[in-house]
């Protein structure tokens, strides 16, 4: 704190408290409680905080709205939806693109020559495609929203973050197929987070 | 001296301090916060909560410092007056 404290005794002719009333104290002592009540204390005035006050640039306020606005899309529940949808297009680019090169649609055994309707390779393409999407959807949102918790509960903006979250998302998706499954999933889905951070950064 | 100079002085100094404490915060909280690897303009989400934090314990640091300085003013004042009367 900056109030300066120096040592000198200035004399004051007025007096406050019971002490000071006393005659035989002359030449009381400057009072830095008095004033320290003023700047720090009870007695301090109301101020209205901004950097223009304090010596930073001055800068316009912000409005209510958009402050509000933007700690929406800072959220952890905006960055989750905004790569569930990413998760989702891109699932389903996946799949059709993956459909359209796999060559067992439409495989009938009693005909094993037989090639496929339009209809029937339109359905698996659409089909796959949904599966597909909706998978990448659910992974990018998980990991998304794990990381983006992650980060705002260390404080810290660095390449272990998308690790972290990347072993529970692996292994919540591996749970599902049991203890081993799950840390395996844990583990790859780390190392795969960890090679793109690499790349990233 | 009387509540309305020790008053004038505090407003005097006012704008001073919170200047200074402005800066040391900021000073403060960027040391701790914001590691000196810039990669882009904005602040990360975790660089935002970390600098949150930081400026509210500094504040809340600030006041019950000053509380306790405010406190220990008065202690010693009294202290000091009751050693010049018995003298």
């Amino acid at each position: 704190m900056a109030t300066p404290v120096n040592s000198g005794n200035v004399p004051v002719s007025d007096t406050q408290s019971s002490t000071l009333a006393d005659p035989r104290y002359e030449g009381s002592t400057f009072q830095y409680s008095m004033l320290l009540e003023h700047l720090i204390g009870e007695k301090r005035p109301i101020k209205d905080l901004n950097p223009t006050v304090m010596g930073g640039l001055p800068n316009p306020m912000k409005t209510d709205d958009q402050k509000m606005i933007e700690r929406g899309m800072e959220s952890c529940a905006f960055k989750a939806v905004l790569a569930c949808v990413g998760g989702f297009v891109l699932g389903g680019a996946f799949g059709v693109f993956t459909a359209g090169i796999d060559t067992n649609v439409g495989f009938d055994p009693k005909d094993p020559m037989r090639t496929p309707t339009a209809r029937e390779v339109l359905k698996d393409m659409g089909q796959r495609g949904m599966s597909y999407a909706k998978n990448f959807a659910v992974i990018g949102a998980m990991f998304s929203c794990t990381e983006c918790i992650i980060e705002s509960h260390r404080g810290k903006s660095d390449w272990k973050n998308a690790v972290y979250s990347g072993c529970v998302t692996g292994g919540a998706i591996g749970l599902r197929a049991g203890a081993k499954a799950g840390v395996l999933g844990c583990g790859g889905f780390a190392a795969f987070s960890a090679a793109i951070e690499y790349y990233l950064r | 001296m009387d509540p309305e100079k020790a008053q004038q002085l505090a407003a005097e100094l006012e704008v001073e301090m919170m200047a200074d404490m402005y800066n040391r915060m900021t000073n403060a909280c960027h040391r701790k916060c914001v590691p000196p690897h810039y990669k882009e303009a904005e602040l990360s989400k975790g660089e935002a909560v970390c600098l949150d934090r930081c400026v509210a314990k500094y504040l809340d640091l600030h006041e019950r410092l000053g509380r306790k300085l405010t406190e220990l003013s008065v202690q010693d004042e009294e202290m000091m007056r009751k050693n010049a009367i018995g003298q």
